[in-house]
């Protein structure tokens, strides 16, 4: 009786994974599958949660309207926690079971990259939304990921726009840092922030590391106070950001603080609060644009109006118009096809004019906005300063 | 030296937190011998029970202590009485425990990210974030309190197992449960009290934690380090635990203050490890067979 039962969970266990996947489908019949890869738990929760979100409703906006070349289109997307593996699990299963046409996302700069081997095996167009990390498209040899691209600027940019604003415009000297060792993005951001500010005649004073899920930061910023800085980069995400600018004011220290995009968040305004007063980041885009304004709303109206829109909302938005505009180019949803045009099409999004360069799959002559954080009507938010790029970025 | 002393109290305030937590780990094992994961997400519990209790009610910050530490007693008994009682009836080995405490932990985690959802909570600022500052040195006023606090409870908890009956109970139970069972111990009543004094020293925790850093649902990953300090301490010792604790709060922050911060852990652990195959037991374990 035992064996029958534990025989029978075994079955009923594989059949309820079974029923869970979809089956496969043709390229040419039925609807074109959108991919989406991300995190909705874990410290990325928020902005995949987000972006997600914005496809999806993207989706179902353009079917609304009648589809991509006459039929409609499809979400399929996968929550892969922020974990490497999950990513790569994930990718494969969109392009051989699920049979998308192209895929959007991830966030993170280290997924991103995890994930060009499976795209170039598959020969699947895999279009990242804010992984600003060189090596998501061009590895570190100088070759090309024949399938990544990415929508948004690369870290090297934001780097030397964090570095020139704190130098060239402010006027500082000194520069201290405090990044997440286990991170692409803070390492690219933070190498290329010490190029530009070291040669143009800066001095960094402290440059201390911590690992992805401390909570704690003080022993470093202690040694940071200890060198009193000018400025201090945090190239990180919002929740170290909260809570090591917290930390850093409770030990006495006032330095200004420069971030990057991986602070965008209304969670860290609130977590932040008046610690991040004053502090200068490097964006995308400005929140406030006017031109932005249509997708806010239109998000609010979906998801509610105290939804949080997120910058991947904008960043997911421009991918999903230029996965859309290669669809239409190549005629089919044959992914490889896709992939072929993805090059050869130039869409209007939020963030810019882009069109994908051939040589490095990046987007061609972005400006960054520059944003700076008050403290106005009790509440902190990032307030647009003004669109900046450096004289010569490295 | 003001910065040594600044370390010296960084440490301190770290090992204090990871004390309260390890504690609730070191009780278990005194008693069940199996290390209880499911505390972990038992402390999350706690951090989301306090901050609905300050932001939903809304209730003053010693209230929403209470509220929390209760609460967490409460899960942590309903977690013995689902998850463990129906193997202790069995006898069953600890692996099983450890394994269950392993469920019970994935469950409680997901229960939270698929309920309340994965993001970010922050506790309203109640004791103004302003450190007050001897010298150059500054002391924030939630460290101190949390200080204040986790000495407070875990003297309370020498007081109950040193000069109460059931205290006296629990420590027969962890010479032997079975001879205590035989000097007509109740050791499922032993138990009750273990999950429930653990329990609450978890919502303490974990109330303390989200208030000084956040609020999120894989909180239980920093847990693991007060666990591993529980371990340095000697499992099953409970002053072994407090002293792991404090010690390497104290050793993380001295290696990142004076070695190099992406060194930190690494000779925090290499540390632990060469202690461990020095005194196998713990700083102050007592010697046992099997050590989970």
């Amino acid at each position: 009786m035992k064996k029958v039962l534990a025989i029978l969970l075994t079955f009923v266990l594989v059949f309820s994974m079974a029923a869970c996947g979809g089956g496969g489908s043709d390229y040419d019949e039925g609807p074109i599958k959108i991919g989406w890869v991300g995190s909705q738990t874990g410290d990325q929760a928020v902005f995949g949660t987000c972006e997600s979100n914005t496809i999806k409703m993207l989706i179902d906006q353009k079917n609304a309207e009648g589809g991509l070349l006459g039929r409609e289109l499809e979400f399929v997307g996968y929550d892969v926690k922020g974990d490497v593996n999950e990513t790569i699990n994930a990718t494969k299963r969109l392009v051989s079971q699920d049979k998308v046409a192209g895929i959007i996302g991830p966030n993170a700069s280290n997924l991103a990259i995890a994930m060009a081997g499976v795209l170039t095996e598959t020969h699947t167009a895999g279009i990242a939304t804010v992984a600003t990390n060189t090596k998501v498209t061009v590895n570190d040899d100088g070759t090309l990921n024949p399938y990544s691209y990415r929508v948004c600027f690369i870290d090297p940019y934001q780097g030397s726009v964090a570095a020139s604003w704190a130098i060239d415009k402010l006027g500082y000297k000194t520069a201290a840092i405090l990044y997440d060792i286990s991170s692409d993005y803070a390492q690219g951001f933070r190498q290329y922030f010490v190029e530009y500010f070291e040669a143009n005649g800066g001095k960094i004073v402290a440059d201390e590391s911590h690992n992805s899920g401390d909570t704690d930061f003080r022993a470093q910023l202690t040694n940071i106070k200890k060198a009193n800085p000018d400025c201090i980069l945090l190239p990180g995400f919002y929740k170290e950001v909260a809570l090591i600018a917290k930390q850093a004011r409770d030990l006495g220290i006032d330095a200004t603080l420069l971030g990057g995009d991986g602070w965008q968040s209304e969670t860290l305004n609130e977590m932040g609060g008046k610690a991040i007063d004053g502090s200068y980041v490097v964006n995308h885009l400005d929140d406030n644009d006017p031109a932005v304004q249509p997708l806010k709303e239109l998000y609010r109206e979906t998801y509610g109006q105290d939804a949080t829109v997120e910058l991947n909302a904008y960043m997911g938005h421009d991918a999903f118009l230029l996965l859309c505009a290669a669809i239409e180019k190549a005629g089919t949803a044959d992914p490889e096809k896709v992939a072929e045009a993805m090059t050869q099409v130039e869409v209007q999004g939020l963030t810019g004019t882009i069109r994908m360069s051939p040589e490095d799959h990046n987007p061609a002559g972005k400006e960054a906005a520059i944003q700076q954080y008050k403290y106005k009507d009790g509440k902190v938010a990032p307030y647009f300063v003004e669109k900046y790029s450096p004289a010569n970025p490295i | 030296m003001s910065q040594f002393l600044q370390q010296l109290i960084n440490g301190l305030s770290l090992g204090s937190i990871y004390a309260l937590m390890a504690v609730g780990y070191s009780l278990v094992y005194s008693i069940l011998n199996f290390s209880n994961f499911a505390h972990g997400s038992v402390i999350m519990l706690g951090a989301y029970f306090g901050f609905y209790a300050m932001t939903l009610l809304p209730l003053p910050f010693m209230a929403a202590l209470v509220v929390a530490a209760i609460g967490c007693g409460i899960v942590a008994v309903i977690v013995e009485r689902i998850a463990y009682r129906p193997l202790r009836r069995r006898n069953a080995p600890g692996l099983y425990f450890i394994i269950a405490a392993m469920g019970g932990s994935i469950f409680l985690e997901n229960l939270v990210i698929a309920t309340i959802g994965p993001t970010f909570k922050t506790y309203p600022q109640i004791f103004a974030s302003t450190a007050f500052k001897i010298g150059d040195v500054s002391i924030n006023k939630l460290d101190l309190i949390m200080f204040v606090i986790a000495a407070v409870s875990l003297l309370l908890l020498v007081f109950i197992l040193e000069k109460t009956k059931i205290g006296l109970a629990i420590r027969a139970s962890s010479y032997s449960s079975k001879g205590a069972t035989l000097m007509g111990v109740n050791v499922d009543k032993v138990v009750f009290v273990i999950f429930l004094l653990g329990g609450v020293l978890a919502g303490l925790a974990g109330m303390m934690f989200g208030m000084r850093f956040t609020v999120y649902p894989t909180i239980g990953i920093i847990t693991n380090k007060s666990f591993i300090a529980a371990v340095f301490g000697g499992l099953g010792s409970l002053p072994g635990a407090v002293i792991g604790s404090v010690l390497l709060g104290m050793i993380e922050t001295f290696a990142a203050g004076y070695v190099a911060s992406n060194w930190r852990d690494f000779i925090a652990f290499a540390l632990l490890i060469i202690v461990l195959v020095i005194k196998p037991s713990g700083l102050m374990g007592k010697i046992t067979e099997d050590k989970a």
